[in-house]
């Protein structure tokens, strides 16, 4: 059969992206992928910056459409978290609303609303997160977290403005920070809720290491883009969420 | 009549074509003053291709839209002598025909009719014609596209009873076209029937209202 | 026996009220509606309602027991059939 055809929308600077998402669904026993992406010119995470990038959005959809992907991605979970509260449900409506205009059948999610459904899957309530955003960002990203219903017990910020910079944090210092928060009675640990801060290898050893469900912006997109496209949720080596066997309560 | 549970809310949006965007946007926007709401940017990605496109929303009020798509590198597909961007009719269609399709826009007083009189009327596009009756007064126009636009506002309110005559009238439609002679005065004497058949129980359950003019 | 049925809304009542002068007709109702019956031909002047085309030319709701045989800016008639 044929691949699935992954659209990702990124911003300019990411390269996470298109490292983590094909690294994780090429774990899928059954299912083959293609990835096709979409730039939105972005350096510094700003504020400023962020709304600018979104301007770009319809030119990406255009270019994505062409290419007649199955599912589309948009991997700018930061980007949209500023815009406020439910913002990822009207960022989706209206991708959704570009492409079904022109009679395409893609599928639509964005990182942030998959973090979303991610969490809900694994049933949290509570929780923890590590970014590496400067500290009125991070606070925005908790802040639309609190709108959709779960309780951010606990954050960290590392504080690192330039998006290239970020794609290079080392694991090491993400373990770090997980391991400051005060994960008391904590649901799940969100080890990155970014998809240019890299995690992939963090997911399984930190749900080792805290005795809980942990999931990244990367591991919740593959989730949301599993099911959008109806395919069983089964990638080993990325924590819980990906791999009901496995998957502790909550 | 109907027990289904009428849930729908209004026009979303009435779609038309156009191939003059600037024209659609001096008429609505700048002329009329609705407001632009929406706008999609699109290609044709589905089975039946087309070229790249916006779709674009005018507010008509009551949160209803007027939308138009405007393709790139397209011309008027229809020719003829009458009728509008969409479709063209030859000089033998009558002119009731070619009119007969048309967006009534609702105003409530006559202050507001009379503000977009005379914001048509400063315009490219005046008012062609002002009809007025007992119970609406309207005026018309049509835009750059040749789609005509009536304005309108009620005279009085509706009453009940003309709500009953409606689906008297549309049941005595629905009995004659079925039948063989399909006429006015075929119409007028079913409904008749259908009249001496229902109208005295309707009145037993309503109160006829008689308003005063506006 | 002939009836003209007219929905009795503020602008068709000169209707019935003109059609009501002439002693051979009556002017009943049914339901909302007037019902204008006579014996033979049923006849309004338009001029003498003061009704607007628009108006004249939608008022009537039905007819039983004739058929319309006039009906322009001079004139309804009705003839019994």
């Amino acid at each position: 059969m044929a691949p699935h055809r992954i659209g990702l929308v990124v911003p300019s600077s990411n390269v996470t992206v298109e490292t983590e998402m094909p690294a994780l669904l090429a774990r899928h026993p059954a299912a083959e992928f293609s990835f096709h992406s979409s730039r939105m010119r972005m350096h510094t995470v700003s504020p400023e910056q962020l709304r600018a990038m979104n301007a770009q959005r319809e030119r990406c959809i255009l270019e994505l459409g062409d290419a007649g992907v199955d599912a589309l991605l948009y991997a700018c979970l930061v980007a949209v978290m500023v815009g406020g509260p439910g913002e990822h449900r009207r960022v989706e409506s209206a991708v959704a609303e570009q492409l079904a205009a022109g009679g395409s059948a893609t599928k639509i999610r964005s990182s942030a609303g998959a973090l979303v459904e991610g969490l809900h899957a694994l049933g949290a309530r509570r929780i923890a997160l590590v970014t590496p955003y400067m500290r009125p960002l991070a606070q925005q990203v908790v802040s639309y977290l609190d709108s959709e219903g779960f309780t951010v017990s606990d954050w960290g910020a590392l504080e690192v403005a330039d998006n290239a910079e970020v794609g290079c944090i080392p694991g090491d210092r993400v373990m770090a920070a997980a391991r400051e928060l005060d994960l008391t009675g904590v649901d799940a640990l969100v080890i990155s809720a970014c998809v240019q801060m890299p995690s992939l290898p963090l997911v399984d050893a930190a749900e080792q290491e805290f005795g809980l469900p942990v999931i990244s912006a990367a591991t919740a997109g593959a989730y949301s883009l599993l099911t959008a496209l109806g395919l069983p949720v089964d990638i080993p080596g990325a924590g819980s969420l990906l791999c009901p066997a496995v998957r502790q309560p909550a | 009549m109907t027990d289904l549970e009428h849930r729908v809310r209004g026009v979303d949006h009435v779609a038309y074509p156009t191939f003059d965007p600037a024209g659609t946007v001096a008429f609505y926007r700048d002329t009329l003053g609705f407001p632009v709401v929406h706008s999609i940017c699109a290609a044709g990605w589905g089975p039946e291709k087309h070229p790249d496109f916006i779709h674009f929303f005018f507010d008509i009020g009551n949160d209803d839209r007027l939308a138009f798509f405007y393709y790139f590198g397209t011309s008027p597909y229809s020719a003829g002598p009458k009728g509008d961007v969409y479709a063209r009719f030859g000089e033998d269609v009558p002119e009731w025909f070619v009119r007969s399709r048309h967006l009534a826009i609702h105003v409530d007083s006559e202050e507001a009719l009379l503000e977009y009189r005379r914001r048509l009327d400063g315009s490219a596009w005046p008012v062609e014609m002002q009809i007025q009756h007992e119970t609406i007064e309207s005026i018309y126009t049509h835009d750059p596209n040749g789609y005509m636009i009536e304005v309108t506002r009620a005279m009085r309110p509706v009453t009940p009873q003309e709500d009953l005559d409606a689906n008297l009238t549309i049941d005595a439609l629905l009995d004659v076209v079925a039948g063989d002679d399909v006429s006015m005065g075929a119409l007028l004497a079913r409904k008749a029937e259908l009249i001496v058949e229902r109208a005295p129980g309707w009145s037993a359950e309503h109160e006829p209202i008689q308003p005063s003019h506006a | 026996m002939t009836t003209l049925y007219v929905l009795d809304v503020p602008e068709n009542k000169p209707v019935a009220e003109v059609a009501g002068r002439d002693p051979s007709v009556a002017v009943d109702s049914v339901g909302p509606y007037f019902a204008i019956v006579a014996a033979g031909p049923i006849v309004i002047d338009r001029r003498a309602t003061g009704c607007r085309h628009a108006v004249w030319y939608s008022s009537v709701a039905g007819v039983s027991g004739g058929r319309i045989t006039q009906h322009d800016k001079d004139a309804l008639r009705v003839e019994p059939t």
